[in-house]
């Protein structure tokens, strides 16, 4: 087994993959790139079980083959090469040699047949995104979604499929974040919690790109098809939770303010706020919106009054200045739109403009219980 | 310029509130304390003492020594009343004070001598405050905490001492030296063992000596004994945790009882949680056996304050901890890891309503007082509830060892 292949070309590749591959493996196998050589047809792959992303290469050769190869050691010495062909032949001895203009290299390497079988997916279901709307639709919801261990569903991004959009949703049960495209159709209804790992990496790959991705899923895992790489993933077992039921559906009370503004208020304040629980209180009176915060334990104070459109009654409701400065920041609308009821209920906060034709963003946030 | 330092006791605190409930107990043979099997003297008239009692005495050894004596169960928040009383007081009339215990002040008065003198001035906060409570106190004016404390217990009782600056090491010598505070019996019994009982023999030992037999606290004593240690006054208290705890009349394996206990003791320490605004990130449990043996165990939590979490929590914990099968003395509750903040709601845990009655019971509870409003599960167990805010700077109120 013998090949030629350009070295950034191979990096770039590599890179990409390495992003798969765990700090720390339980199996030392998935340490390494899985090299399959079909003629002039290279396949790389790298898995942690539960993901596995390959990339298919071209490269100059007339042989066949598979090898399991260092991933920390082939990627660390190819970042050091200019531009230049390097020449990998598998010997018998168990090493990779490779060759380039200034040297050889020799790395010991498995067999391709100790490494794990990607998943193949019985009967699918299919739809075709977009990738750049894919990665938005990911980096719009992913932050939202939960660290905690005891309910592993909220910890990943819920796609909910329909004839008549798609629908993303992300929660750690005190902040939400919904995100549907009606211009963009499923031929059939489909459910599925995806983790955050895999999205990630699809966030990463995709941001900007033009091309098509197929998304094919089941009951237990999904794969993503996009230019010459495939990435398949397990799903999160379980039920997601209602979250539609939690979104009030009255809003009597309604804040419009620009965004910049309201967000580094926010920021600005709660810095003065206490350093584990950076909670804030906001007080709407009339057209003015008063942002306060204290942090007791060292007399640190402070307040910002903020010019606002308000229609309601006036109200004071508090909130952890951490999700509202996460959820103004991953908006990019010049205003936003904060709808409220009661000092105890939840808060949503809506972008006005600069969301494309058919986006729908709506952000939640659970406020704390303020004794008044 | 030296410093002036006021230390101020309430003499035999609880047994003079008594007395001002009732006054037929005046001149009378007191104690105050645990009634029970396992009571112990919380506090003592100086009648009583003659006959060798003391604070800290079972409640049974006390009464067979004196049987005169009138016993009271005593009632923590009339006296928590009548020591903020007293701490309006000085409150009012010093520029820093620590309150170091229910029955205990430090007072700053450095440079305000600059009229009549740190001791008149004292001397007329003095009878201000038995003229306005009506209770007896004793001072003890001198340069630092420790000789101040000495001073007054010197000056006790009802009484007043003052140290001249310079003279502090000629008053400390001809005193025992269990009256240095820290000397507790441990200690006492190692000094005596080395042949030193008067504190002037510490005066005139070298300070290594000290260091080499009791280390650290060597030195303390050392320095103490020389009227030299000169700790800063701490005029808020920051409370840590919140704690509970209950020590049964008779070790008991009544598990209704038991959980009733742990689940009032919850939720009054959650309520108390609430009412300062605050949060806790851990919750532990204590069991103790009759054998004495002590146990705990403790969860970290995200930082919370309602109800439903921190109960739930707290019975789940006693189910894990509680496996010997044995009687049980004591069970304790703790939440710690406080920080300032308010509930944080859940958007699929917490309903509306849910919030809203939660709401309105603490509402009620802090018009009518905490035991007006309770759980069903709560009921019954012996008053658990605290008194008075414990975030207000004072130190937690302690009925000095009611059980032992």
């Amino acid at each position: 087994m013998k090949f030629i292949v350009s070295s950034t070309y191979l990096l770039k590749q590599l890179q990409v993959l390495g992003g798969v591959i765990n700090s720390s493996n339980t199996l030392p196998i998935l340490d390494n790139f899985l090299f399959e050589l079909n003629q002039s047809k290279l396949t790389v792959s790298a898995s942690d079980l539960e993901t596995t992303m390959s990339s298919t290469l071209e490269v100059e050769s007339n042989s066949e083959g598979s090898v399991a190869i260092p991933a920390r050691l082939l990627l660390d010495t190819l970042k050091t090469f200019p531009e230049q062909p390097l020449t990998f032949v598998i010997e018998d001895n168990n090493t990779v040699e490779i060759s380039s203009n200034h040297g050889k290299y020799a790395l010991a390497y498995a067999s391709g047949k100790e490494f794990p079988k990607a998943v193949v997916l019985e009967d699918p279901s299919k739809t075709v995104v977009l990738g750049d709307v894919l990665a938005t639709a990911i980096s719009k919801t992913i932050f939202a979604a939960g660290n905690d261990d005891l309910r592993p569903v909220m910890s990943g991004v819920f796609f909910q499929f329909s004839t008549e959009g798609l629908t993303f949703v992300a929660t750690d049960a005190h902040k939400l974040v919904k995100y549907t495209r009606e211009d963009i159709k499923a031929s059939q209804v489909a459910e599925f919690i995806m983790p955050k790992k895999p999205l990630n990496l699809l966030k990463g790959i995709l941001a900007g790109s033009e091309e098509d991705v197929t998304i094919e899923y089941n009951d237990s895992n999904a794969k993503f098809i996009f230019e010459n790489s495939t990435l398949i993933c397990r799903l999160i077992d379980g039920k997601y939770p209602n979250y539609e039921a939690v979104i009030p559906k009255e809003n009597p009370n309604k804040l419009v303010i620009d965004r910049t503004q309201f967000s580094n208020s926010v920021r600005r304040v709660s810095i003065f706020s206490n350093k584990t629980t950076h909670q804030i209180r906001l007080k709407i009176a009339g057209a003015e919106l008063n942002i306060s915060a204290e942090d007791i334990d060292y007399s640190n104070k402070a307040e910002e009054r903020l010019t606002c459109d308000y229609q309601g009654d006036d109200m004071q409701i508090g909130f952890n200045s951490r999700f509202l400065t996460e959820m103004l920041n991953n908006l990019n609308s010049d205003e936003v739109q904060l709808e409220m009821s009661m000092p105890n209920r939840a808060g949503i906060l809506t972008p006005i403009d600069g969301l494309d034709d058919g986006e729908q963003i709506t952000m939640l946030v659970m406020p704390v219980m303020l004794n008044s | 310029m030296k410093q002036q330092i006021l230390h101020l006791d309430l003499d035999t605190f609880f047994v003079s509130c008594e007395r001002l409930i009732d006054s037929r107990l005046q001149k009378r043979p007191l104690l105050v304390g645990g009634t029970g099997d396992r009571g112990v003297v919380a506090a003592c008239s100086y009648e009583t003492r003659r006959f060798g009692v003391h604070s800290g005495m079972a409640m049974k050894l006390a009464r067979r020594l004196c049987p005169e004596a009138v016993v009271i169960r005593g009632n923590a928040s009339v006296y928590t009343k009548y020591s903020s009383q007293v701490t309006d007081i000085i409150k009012e009339k010093v520029p820093v004070f620590e309150k170091a215990s229910v029955d205990e002040f430090y007072a700053d008065l450095t440079g305000m001598d600059k009229f009549f003198g740190t001791y008149k001035y004292a001397s007329e906060l003095r009878s201000t405050i038995i003229r306005e409570t009506g209770l007896p106190i004793s001072f003890g004016l001198s340069a630092n905490k420790i000789v101040s404390k000495v001073a007054t217990g010197e000056a006790k009782p009802n009484n007043q001492l003052r140290i001249d600056e310079g003279f502090e090491k000629s008053f400390l010598a001809p005193l025992s030296i269990k009256k240095i505070p820290s000397v507790g019996d441990k200690t006492y019994q190692i000094l005596r063992n080395l042949g030193i009982d008067k504190v002037s023999v510490v005066q005139q030992m070298p300070l290594e000596m000290m260091i080499s037999v009791l280390g650290q606290n060597g030195k303390t004593i050392w320095m103490r004994a020389n009227g030299l240690d000169n700790p800063p006054l701490i005029p808020f208290y920051d409370r840590k945790s919140l704690s509970t705890e209950r020590t049964f009349g008779k070790d008991t394996i009544d598990m209704l009882r038991l959980k009733t206990t742990i689940f009032a003791m919850a939720e009054s320490l959650a309520y108390s949680l609430r009412s300062g605004d605050r949060l806790a990130g851990c919750i532990s449990i204590k069991i103790r056996y009759s054998d004495f043996n002590t146990y705990t165990k403790q969860v970290k939590i995200p930082y919370t304050s309602a109800d439903h979490v921190i109960i739930p929590k707290v019975m789940e914990l006693f189910d894990k901890l509680y496996e010997r099968r044995l009687l049980i003395r004591l069970v304790g509750v703790k939440l710690s890891d406080l920080v300032t903040g308010n509930y944080q709601i859940n958007m699929f845990d917490d309903t509306e309503e849910m919030l809203s009655l939660y709401n309105a019971m603490d509402t009620i509870r802090n018009r009518y007082g905490e035991l007006s409003i309770q759980k069903a599960a709560a009921m019954g167990a012996k008053t658990i509830g605290r008194f008075s805010n414990p975030f207000n700077g004072e130190p937690p109120i302690l009925l000095a060892h009611r059980n032992q």
